[in-house]
């Protein structure tokens, strides 16, 4: 963003015009980049997911569209649900039903204004820029809910009860298991939580002897949070259909759809700028040559691809297990991690 | 908490156990044959969808009587030198595949090929005419089967030699060289059925 500023102000056309339009255009650019670049990623991880699938499944997964390996597949599919015929049932609550896919992708969207792609790419350096993204994140409940509730149809009511529940359940130990680095670090801004690591490779967070700890809590619960399996429980193909967009279909649907997909990333994003270091590739010499949003960018899809191993791997959880994990395993230990570290903190100052 | 804690360790080494299979299947090639792409090399044996080398037909309407479901359909006009097929159909909605109609074939021309993926849209499409426009029959070569016929004493021996080698032979090569001269293709295959006298004997007084 900060380039971007520097940039814009550099162009010799844009001299003496009024002071709001340069950080106006920045914005609109970052934008847009950010918005194609989600479009994109969304379809790249559609296509590895079926992929990875496949391969994990002793078969191929899509081999024709584009070539090799069917590499153009998820633009085909996109151009499918871009022409396929908008319906809606019968009953259905028009306002929440068209409100739904725009909330759930809006919430996966806006949290990228804050994801620190690298010491200077970031959008805006929010000093609460964590519990932004947690609120943002919650925004996708409202869409579940809407979403189910606005189809007039009882498997995705079903859906949607259960995705709040768990969305909202999962939040506590999602905040919680950041807490200690927060603790540590000081700061919320997630641009200092990823620059507090550089370095070497020991400097990250995760190979402290307690983040460690509050890192596995986090990934598991991100899991629970963008409704991935294991906790797949809102859409569960085999019991609900597929839960609260059991009924949409066209650009509707694809919107759910990117905006799972961009959820995975952000969560992982966090957690690749929280534990993982940032845009910091462990060895300073390497982070001098590499671009720092290429390296942040590489390490979220990595654990992308950790979120797709998980789920062609793991059966689905019960509703009673899940809430179990959420309430008696997970919490008190990440509140035990939190005090345990607050303490340490405390003895040596 | 003990028994928490247990729980979460078993877990845990049940989930990294998971995860290292799903990993080392990723790394696998998949078992998926790429069908249309790839097929199987399918037996000598294996019984695909009827082929009738019509140049090499006699028209003797052996297959035709040996087929259990009527599937074959012969139709011929005339009479001796006149004689001429018009129509060799086979209705494979009725076909069993049991391949008895290439047992007694005279010139062994209907074979089992190695096709198998006709699939079509519509039942009809399933009777394959061989025939388009009316073909004078096959007439088998003098000598080979006077050669046959003199010498029925050698027969098991050579025969049985002869069958054994020339068997598979024919059958597997026929659908790969459909127009493959009448003559020549007719010859080697011929020694190997003893049956041929009397295969041969009903086609002359075959009426239409």
């Amino acid at each position: 963003m900060e380039a971007l500023l520097e940039s814009f102000a550099g162009i010799g056309a844009l001299q003496g015009t009024p002071a709001w339009v340069i950080p106006a255009l920045a914005m609109f650019t970052y934008g847009v980049i950010v918005l194609g670049g989600v479009a994109l990623a969304g379809m790249f991880f559609i296509w590895t997911e079926r992929k990875v699938a496949g391969f994990m499944q002793s078969r191929y997964g899509p081999m024709y569209v584009g070539g090799w390996h069917g590499i153009l597949q998820s633009i085909a599919d996109g151009v499918k649900l871009l022409l396929k015929e908008d319906i809606w049932p019968e009953g259905a609550d028009k306002f929440l039903w068209r409100l739904a896919p725009i909330l759930v992708f809006v919430g996966a969207f806006l949290s990228f204004v804050v994801l620190p792609f690298g010491p200077r790419a970031v959008g805006a350096e929010l000093d609460m820029g964590l519990l932004y993204v947690f609120a943002t994140s919650s925004l996708v409940v409202m869409g579940i809910l809407a979403a189910g509730w606005g189809s007039a149809n009882k498997w995705s009511l079903y859906g949607a009860m259960r995705g709040a529940a768990q969305v909202i359940s999962y939040e506590i130990p999602l905040g919680l298991a950041v807490m200690p680095v927060v603790m540590s670090v000081g700061s919320m801004n997630l641009t200092t939580l990823a620059a507090s690591q550089q370095g070497w490779l020991w400097n990250w967070h995760v190979f402290h002897p307690i983040f460690v700890f509050s890192f596995f809590i986090y990934l598991i619960s991100s899991l629970a949070e963008v409704n991935r399996t294991p906790f797949d429980l809102p859409e569960t193909e085999s019991e609900l259909v597929s839960g609260y967009h059991t009924e949409y279909t066209g650009m509707k649907f694809a919107f759910f759809f990117l905006g799972e997909y961009a959820d995975m990333f952000v969560v992982s994003a966090i957690a690749v700028s929280v534990f993982l270091g940032g845009w910091s590739t462990g060895i300073p010499y390497l982070d001098r040559i590499l671009p720092a949003p290429l390296v942040f960018i590489g390490k979220s899809v990595v654990l992308v691809f950790v979120q797709i191993w998980l789920r062609w791997t793991l059966p689905r959880l019960r509703v009673d297990q899940l809430m179990y994990v959420c309430w008696k395993v997970f919490i008190p230990i990440s509140l035990g991690l939190l005090l345990v570290y607050g303490l340490a903190r405390t003895i040596t100052g | 908490m003990v028994r928490m804690l247990q729980d979460i360790l078993v877990s845990a080494k049940t989930i990294a156990v998971g995860m290292g299979i799903t990993l080392k299947y990723l790394g696998k090639k998949p078992v998926t044959q790429q069908y249309p792409d790839e097929r199987w090399a399918l037996p000598d044996r294996f019984r695909g969808f009827v082929h009738n080398d019509v140049p090499r037909c006699t028209a003797c309407t052996a297959c035709a009587r040996d087929c259990p479901v009527d599937c074959i359909y012969i139709e011929t006009e005339g009479k001796g030198k006149e004689r001429k097929m018009t129509r060799f159909a086979i209705d494979y909605n009725k076909c069993i595949w049991c391949s008895l109609c290439t047992e007694h074939c005279p010139t062994d021309c209907i074979t089992m090929s190695h096709d198998y993926d006709h699939a079509v849209y519509r039942r009809e499409r399933l009777v394959y005419e061989f025939v388009t426009e009316p073909v004078v029959p096959y007439k088998p070569v003098k000598e080979a089967r006077a050669k046959a016929a003199a010498k029925p004493a050698a027969k098991p021996a050579a025969g049985d030699k002869a069958a054994t080698g020339a068997k598979p032979g024919p059958k597997s090569e026929a659908p790969a060289k459909p127009e493959a001269p009448a003559e020549s293709a007719a010859q080697p295959a011929k020694p190997d059925t003893p049956g041929v006298p009397d295969a041969g004997s009903p086609e002359p007084p075959q009426e239409a």
